[in-house]
């Protein structure tokens, strides 16, 4: 068996095969074919018991990956398309795979075909602005700085914070949470969540060998700190002279009142962070298979854009129970999940 | 996004250390969400500081409601008995919002 990106030479050869044993590669290779842009498809061949040729086609990124070169104009000059080699730029080839294994989560294991689920193409900038520390989504893009080199490095350095990027997309999409308060410290913690489940399914992680730290590595060794945030223990991924302490709450007796940063959506995304962790850790295993499930449903659950932490943890519940049964051990976990953060949630989780 | 224009107080009026012009700017936000902020309460150019917190456009600071994990600026100036905020999305820092922010950053405290 062997699978890839099928040249269009050999689709073309078995798009006109009339082999009966080829039938289906025939028809496969039609289908790629016929697509307006090539390469959107994944193709895949193996052989069946009886020693027949299977070609199964599935979802396939669309990557542009564009070089800012050092301004902040967007997008920049394409550097490297979909099913181009790598290059010599590691920052180009950091954000080609991590949206390749952010991709790779949502279609594999959620089935969804990009960020609008009908394979919108990921559009990807690096070297925006100079010493820019930062990454971020603007609404049809995932943009990320190179850092000072004082305290922050390249923002493609880590999975996490491609897979939190790319999720800002799905969540636009899929929820439309507004990005103020309980609602946006929400959208936060969905991008750190699925940020995670890209490193976490991609290094085949387990929930407790995996690090749950979002931006691992970001820092420069001149921080004292592993990571920008950690959702096994919020508070903890930083305490550095010049930056401070990690201000993020780990329950909700401690969420953070305040103006800036929308309301402290980076702050108080610790809170439902915990949760989803606790939730996973309970349940065991791969934390994408049912945790990392209950919380993608809540997202096509069709949550209001105002919704708060109590009626997202309600809607998980929901979702659990709707996928799992209301007596099973997801439920259970669910809802310890949420007891274990200070956050009620309603009673009813009847599907 | 919020901004406001009001008279500060008595406290701020007249003489003393709250007649001084000061110009606070505080960047929060981001993937990280880290916040910095830089001050200055400058003496001797105080008209040229004047001129750049006129130039920019308080009362209609534009919006940005699709961008995530971005900046946001919030900008305090104290010229008694005025004081003047407003929160800027940082792709509307731009113009006379920018120029004062980054006067603000090379001559100001760090906080």
């Amino acid at each position: 068996m062997f699978t890839g990106i099928v040249p269009p030479y050999l689709l073309a050869r078995l798009a006109q095969s009339e082999a009966p044993e080829l039938h289906d590669a025939a028809m496969a290779a039609q289908k790629t074919l016929r697509h307006d842009e090539p390469r959107r498809a994944r193709l895949t061949f193996s052989l069946d018991a009886d020693h027949r040729l299977v070609a199964e086609l599935s979802d396939a990124p669309n990557r542009t990956i564009s070089d800012g070169h050092g301004t902040e104009a967007l997008p920049g000059t394409p550097v490297r398309r979909e099913g181009d080699p790598a290059v010599k730029d590691a920052a180009v080839n950091e954000a080609y795979d991590g949206l390749g294994a952010t991709f790779a989560l949502y279609s594999e294991v959620y089935a969804r075909n990009s960020i609008d689920g009908k394979g919108l193409p990921l559009d990807g900038t690096v070297h925006y602005g100079t010493g820019y520390d930062n990454a971020f989504w603007n609404g049809e893009r995932m943009v990320f700085g190179d850092g000072d080199g004082q305290v922050f490095g390249r923002f493609t350095s880590s999975f996490t914070v491609i897979g939190h990027e790319l999720t800002h997309g799905v969540t636009q999409y899929a929820a439309g949470l507004i990005y103020k308060d309980q609602p946006g410290a929400l959208n936060e913690s969905i991008s750190d969540v699925f940020g995670s489940l890209v490193e976490q399914y991609a290094k085949k992680q387990t929930v407790t060998t995996a690090s749950w730290l979002i931006g691992e590595g970001l820092f420069t060794k001149k921080v004292k700190g592993v990571a920008l945030r950690s959702m096994k223990a919020p508070g903890t991924a930083y305490d550095d002279p010049q930056l401070g302490k990690d201000p993020q709450p780990a329950d909700f007796a401690h969420y953070v009142q305040t103006a800036d940063d929308d309301g402290g959506v980076h702050i108080n995304s610790g809170i439902p962070n915990r949760a989803f962790y606790l939730v996973a850790h309970r349940l065991g295993g791969h934390a994408w298979e049912r945790a990392g499930r209950i919380w993608y449903d809540t997202l096509l659950s069709g949550l209001k854009p105002t919704t708060g932490f109590a009626a997202f943890g309600a809607a998980t519940a929901a979702a659990a129970a709707a996928r799992y049964g209301g007596s099973s051990a997801e439920v259970a976990a669910v809802r310890a999940g949420w007891s274990g953060v200070g956050v009620a949630i309603d009673g009813d989780v009847a599907a | 996004m919020a901004t406001s224009q009001r008279d500060a107080g008595p406290d701020d009026a007249g003489g003393g250390p709250g007649s001084r012009l000061s110009i606070l700017v505080v960047r929060s936000g981001g993937l990280a969400g880290i916040s910095q902020q830089w001050q200055v309460e400058p003496d001797a150019d105080a008209e040229d500081w004047i001129a750049m917190v006129q130039a920019c456009p308080w009362g209609s600071v534009g919006r940005d409601d699709a961008a995530r994990d971005r900046f946001t600026w919030r900008i305090e100036a104290r010229m008694p008995p005025r004081l003047r905020t407003a929160s800027v999305p940082e792709s509307e820092l731009v113009g006379p919002w920018r120029a004062l922010v980054e006067r603000v950053q090379e001559v100001g405290a760090r906080g």
